[in-house]
């Protein structure tokens, strides 16, 4: 069939849209980017130590667990409709409070059984949360509310208060004493990684059934296999940021779950990724994270005191706000929001 | 001919049951949340003995309504297909603000006014961005709610109080309506018929006005309610802002509750309304669904919670039982079509 074309003459082309994938990657990009930019000159500033080797380390070792929880729920917001992961932070310091609770009191705390328990975890989890987004088809945002519930009461049930020995060689990981940490060749690593699954067909699939899962449907995919591949891949990342939280911590603390999900959900809407299905990259969710942790450091410096809590929890809901507010602006500048209405119109 | 005959006999004995099949079709949330409530209450009754007793009774519908009052509106915000996360931070806001403005002098009525002003005004705020940014309503919520909590501390904490809670001096006729002593009407607590009030009036709203009748088309579907010109901003804004002082207003409850503000006061409510609604039969997609129901799946969530309680279950483990209930019950109401049934 002859394909039929637009006379080039109906629509104005600017130079950008000859370049249509590098520019919705510097659209998604931007905004965190420029954010961290701002965030880090104002902390050459505020705080210059950052500058320093130890700075950086200490740096590199508290943002892991959140750059890593990133990337997982990055996978699964791209992977439906409405895919958030709510239960990121109370699971994540479930697998901390396992590894210091269970693993190390029986002697299992080697790195081997370490890494095999946390990703294990990790998947088995997500798997489940998976099937029943897929199978069951349900909102994502009741099953992982409903994990949400379940693994901050499981913390408290498991260890009422935080305490506990972490194994060995994690000491060294939380010990930040040059940026030479283990923390950044994991992060190096899965970054490394991610490249290489964002560029399979199995992310692209992943991509085609988050943004339309009836096009996915009609053209052969199944979006239950799909979606809980998605799942499995941010199970793997949630186990390692159950790790690096562990190194960060040097101790198991049930409670530090809420905090931890506003913190992932934030860093994922200034990252660019879309709550609607479809659309984000992982250099812009890591770019958000690392955006919020750094905001985390200048509430740090304005030495706020017992306020400091509150304070935080304002600066990142109306980031958040704005976050969004921008996201639906440059969505609706690359013609998502038009697509995406088109879509609803024809489902409905 | 011969071959019609056995066909109308059988169409006429089973007429019965066909005339019943899509009664009961409609009416399956009702039913399987009411027995559900049912067979809780047994359990209850079999397994605690003081389960039965007027004081126990008095409680369970004391904590009820302050329940039944937040998910009144979060009832109203899954008929439009959204949710509200922001309901548990407005609690704690209009805790903490209304004991914090009498403790200045302010006089009752004005402080009454003055909250239910600034809920409602968030409350619009936060309909009008989930309108705007659609798919993503429910993080709208959390973040509005974050914002408005902790707008609601830094303000309090000004004059050199911490932001977290507030103590003072809570008016009489407060505690006397959320006491468990005292009552009205054959002793039901006055909170109850706060609740009760509340519910039959939007039971009353959801039927016959044109605000209802929308939240229903828009839930439904909102093309075709586009089409009709339902106004859905007005609608969004009107609903969010209504659930925001629906929030308040358990906000203030809790404050003669607990004699004394706190800024977590409503942690418990951003889940406990969710699952309210959806234990009682609502579709969180939208579009189906009442008030009704959310009474029927907040005494189902009380009585649970009562028996959670004689049993012993600490505060965590209780959390993680419920969280547990949530997902079969959203399976049997709350599931999307399938992609080959929406094309």
């Amino acid at each position: 069939m002859a394909t039929v074309r637009a006379p080039s003459s109906w629509v104005r082309r600017t130079g950008w849209e000859y370049l249509p994938r590098v520019r919705e990657a510097a659209v998604d990009v931007a905004t965190p980017a420029l954010l961290c930019v701002l965030l880090l000159i104002i902390l050459g500033f505020r705080f210059p130590q950052l500058y320093s080797s130890n700075g950086l380390a200490g740096a590199i070792t508290a943002s892991a667990p959140l750059i890593l929880s990133v990337l997982a729920m990055t996978s699964i917001a791209i992977s439906s409709p409405g895919g958030i992961d709510l239960s990121i932070g109370p699971f994540v310091a479930f697998v901390n409070v396992g590894i210091v609770h269970w693993l190390v009191p029986h002697g299992l705390g080697n790195p081997l059984y370490v890494f095999a328990y946390a990703i294990g975890v990790g998947i088995a989890f997500q798997m489940i949360q998976g099937l029943l987004i897929g199978l069951l088809r349900l909102q994502p945002v009741i099953v992982t509310l409903s994990g949400y519930l379940v693994f901050s009461g499981l913390n408290l049930v498991v260890l009422p208060n935080p305490e506990g020995t972490i194994p060995h060689w994690l000491n060294d990981w939380g010990a930040a004493t040059s940026v030479n940490t283990p923390e950044l060749y994991l992060l190096i690593g899965c970054f490394v990684l991610w490249g290489f699954f964002a560029r399979t067909t199995f992310a692209r699939n992943i991509r085609l059934v988050g943004g339309n899962d009836k096009t996915a449907w009609v053209s052969g995919l199944n979006p239950v296999l799909v979606r809980l591949g998605a799942h499995i891949v941010a199970g793997v990342f949630v186990g390692l940021a159950g790790i690096t939280l562990t190194a960060l911590l040097q101790s198991a603390d049930p409670t530090q779950g809420a905090a931890q999900t506003l913190m992932a959900v934030t860093a994922l809407v200034v990252g660019g990724v879309s709550l609607s299905g479809g659309r984000g990259r992982a250099l812009g969710a890591v770019l958000g994270a690392i955006a919020i942790f750094l905001i985390g450091y200048v509430i740090g410096t304005l030495n706020l005191g017992t306020s400091e809590s509150f304070v935080s929890g304002l600066i990142y809901g109306a980031v958040l706000i704005i976050a969004l507010f921008i996201g639906s602006i440059t969505g609706s500048a690359l013609g998502v929001r038009k697509r995406a209405a088109i879509s609803t119109e024809v489902s409905q | 001919m011969t071959s019609a005959v056995p066909d109308l006999t059988t169409r006429s004995t089973t007429s019965a049951t066909a005339r019943l099949k899509p009664v009961l079709q409609a009416k399956r949330p009702v039913l399987v949340s009411f027995t559900v409530l049912v067979i809780t209450v047994v359990i209850g009754i079999m397994s605690i003995p003081s389960f039965w007793s007027l004081l126990s009774l008095r409680s369970m519908l004391l904590l009820g309504s302050f329940l039944g009052i937040a998910s009144t509106g979060q009832t109203l915000c899954a008929l439009l297909g959204g949710l509200d996360l922001s309901i548990p931070f407005v609690i704690g806001a209009a805790d903490l603000g209304t004991l914090w403005l009498l403790n200045k002098g302010v006089a009752q009525w004005e402080t009454l006014v003055l909250v239910a002003i600034a809920c409602a005004v968030s409350g619009a705020i936060g309909g009008l961005i989930s309108y705007r940014l659609k798919g993503q309503a429910v993080v709208v919520t959390l973040g509005v709610g974050y914002v408005v909590l902790g707008a609601t501390q830094l303000l309090i904490s000004h004059n050199s109080q911490n932001g977290a809670s507030v103590f003072g001096t809570v008016p009489k006729w407060l505690v006397s309506a959320t006491s468990i002593r005292s009552g009205v009407l054959g002793n039901t607590p006055p909170a109850a018929l706060v609740w009760l009030a509340l519910t039959l009036l939007v039971a009353f709203g959801l039927r016959r006005t044109w605000l209802g009748q929308g939240i229903y088309a828009l839930g439904g579907n909102r093309i075709a309610a586009g089409r009709l010109r339902v106004p859905e901003r007005r609608i969004w804004i009107l609903v969010f802002m209504l659930s925001a002082l629906m929030a308040a207003t358990t906000g203030v409850l809790l404050l003669g509750f607990s004699a004394g503000a706190v800024a977590d006061a409503g942690d418990p409510y951003l889940f406990t309304t969710v699952a309210a609604v959806v234990i009682g039969g609502t579709s969180l997609l939208g579009g189906y669904g009442g008030i009704g129901l959310t009474a029927i799946g907040v005494c189902i969530l009380t009585v649970i919670n009562m028996l959670l309680i004689g049993w012993g279950f600490t505060a965590p483990a209780q959390q993680v039982i419920i969280g547990l209930l949530i997902v079969p019950m959203v399976a049997m109401y709350g599931r999307a079509p399938h992609p080959r049934m929406r094309i």
